[in-house]
């Protein structure tokens, strides 16, 4: 990350620039970005070519304890009306009011502090070119909504921290067979308050170790007394957990959710889907950095990656919906992510995309770059 | 003398609140220990010493975070081993585990001769890369400086 004035990682020692640092009103400006070369078995796929992402971070501090804190993000390079993809979008946008190491007071567009990739989601971070499936149709990454809540590290050396935030809640008219809980987001526009939902996540860390636990809880019903009435009515009930672990050249992450939509059958009936009751999966990933073997002296990445995702968005179904097995995913991704600094990432990887029902099994050779600075 | 030193240092240096600086330099050093501030060019330095005889030397410095200075302290014994680092005051809403106990004494008994690099002897933590990075930095650059001023003489 990088200061307006160019001082990028910027080591003072006391006492004089120290004064400066601390009372003087600070821009900041960062960004990450991704570029995708995607090419699908099948006739007539021809390769894409893609900049998926250019977002740019942009922070302001007003004094020691305020902090507004932003993403701004252009998807797919380019909007133009009547044209599919392209989308410019806020991913983040938020005031933080910094009351100590134990809580930071915070309002605004904020990321549901859901899984890895959502809060986590610099390209550099994760192996694969595209984020995982699970990652999109089981948790919806990147999920943000408006709202108020707190975060912080809980005292004493414990080692955990927590976020907890109180925002608006999902659409019932989005929800989805294939997407599951994808297309309810609001995502801060126009965004319905009838149905406040309760978000949060407590997380655990030491040295090459992560350990968390999420979880989203809310209404959906919007207006539609159909689907459910009161604030909470129709709640949707998301449980995750989340492990990651550095060990030298080794690195291992797993995910897990499991998502209730309560009354699937009275949203199906009110628009015509055929969304799962229960909405679960997760997936496993290994990876071994080669350069470790090859140049061990060299503090470059070359990390060779295993994923296996299965999840299925029709988990269980209500009254009146038969299963579409073809929902059941079951994706193997292999490749591997060369990093010449820890910020930058060049990536390629094969994906295996199978279902329970094998239908419209394909598979992708996908390459692309990344960064974050 | 431990308190006007501070106060002294407090003074010039309102990022690093001067109890916060007190405590850390007794949890390092232990209780009792007297410290005197010396400069090196526009630097203060705390000399640490117990019963007339010298137990190290600590420094406070910033690094650039995500978007926030973080403010940390670096301590040394007289031949010049890292004692232990400790972050004074963290900012940012992200990448806290930096001031986690686990994290920092990865540091210990470390030499300016060192290789310290994140992601490879210093290990990292998920979520918190930027600040390991930069912390890794400050205190690498840090270790560097006072043993080199304390081989010199600058600081004695």
């Amino acid at each position: 990350m990088r200061t307006l004035l160019g001082l990028g990682f910027l080591v003072l020692m006391a006492p004089c620039p120290l004064q400066i640092l601390a009372a003087q009103e600070r821009t900041t400006v960062g960004g990450y970005g991704e570029v995708h070369y995607t090419n699908r078995t099948g006739p007539k796929t021809p390769a894409v070519v893609n900049l998926a992402r250019f977002v740019v971070y942009l922070a302001h501090s007003f004094d020691d304890r305020l902090a507004f804190r932003s993403e701004l993000e252009v998807e797919d390079a380019k909007v133009e009306g009547g044209k599919p993809g392209g989308e410019v979008a806020l991913e983040q946008a938020y005031l933080d009011y910094r009351l100590g190491d134990w809580v930071t007071l915070r309002t605004g567009l904020v990321l549901a502090p859901i899984g890895i990739i959502n809060e986590t989601h610099e390209p550099p971070t994760f192996n694969g070119v595209e984020r995982p499936g699970f990652d999109t149709d089981v948790i919806p990454t990147t999920w943000r909504e408006i709202g108020v809540g707190a975060v912080g590290t809980i005292p004493g050396g414990s080692g955990l921290a927590y976020r907890v935030y109180l925002v608006n809640g999902l659409r019932a008219d989005g929800l989805s067979a294939a997407e599951g809980i994808r297309e309810g987001r609001q995502e801060g526009r126009q965004a319905s308050f009838a149905n406040p939902s309760f978000t949060g996540r407590v997380e655990w860390a030491r040295p090459g170790v992560k350990i968390g636990g999420s979880f989203w809880y809310g209404g959906t019903a919007d207006t539609n007394a159909a689907v459910g009435t009161g604030a909470f009515g129709a709640p949707v009930a998301l449980v995750s957990a989340d492990a990651r672990y550095d060990s030298g050249p080794f690195a291992l992450r797993a995910v897990v959710a499991n998502i209730s939509v309560s009354d699937a059958q009275a949203i199906n009936a009110a628009y015509g889907q055929s969304v799962g009751s229960r909405i679960a999966g997760g997936y496993v990933e290994g990876a071994y950095n080669l350069l470790r073997a090859l140049a061990p002296a060299s503090s470059q990445k070359l990390n060779a990656f295993l994923r296996h995702e299965r999840y299925d968005t029709q988990a269980s179904v209500p009254a009146g919906v038969t299963r579409d097995r073809s929902l059941a995913r079951r994706i193997t991704t292999f490749g591997l992510t060369y990093k010449p600094t820890w910020n930058t990432a060049f990536k390629g990887d094969y994906r295996l995309l199978r279902n329970a029902a094998g239908a419209g099994e394909l598979e992708v050779l996908s390459l692309g770059v990344g960064y974050q600075f | 003398m431990l308190a006007v030193a501070l106060l002294l240092l407090g003074a010039q240096s309102p990022a690093a609140p001067p109890a916060k600086l007190a405590a850390s330099i007794a949890r390092v050093f232990g209780p009792g220990a007297r410290t005197d501030t010396l400069r090196v060019d526009t630097v203060t330095v705390l000399r640490v010493s117990r019963a007339d005889s010298l137990v190290g030397f600590a420094a406070v410095g910033n690094v650039l975070g995500k978007d926030q200075p973080i403010t940390f302290l670096v301590a040394i014994d007289p031949t010049d081993r890292l004692k232990d680092v400790d972050i004074l005051v963290y900012r940012e809403p992200y990448g806290g585990e930096v001031a986690y106990e686990a994290w920092r004494r990865q540091f210990r008994g470390k030499s300016a001769g060192d290789s310290l690099r994140a992601g490879k002897e210093i290990r990292s933590i998920s979520g918190a890369t930027i600040s390991v990075h930069a912390v890794t930095h400050g205190v690498r650059q840090m270790l560097a400086d006072l043993t080199a001023w304390h081989r010199s003489g600058a600081i004695r």
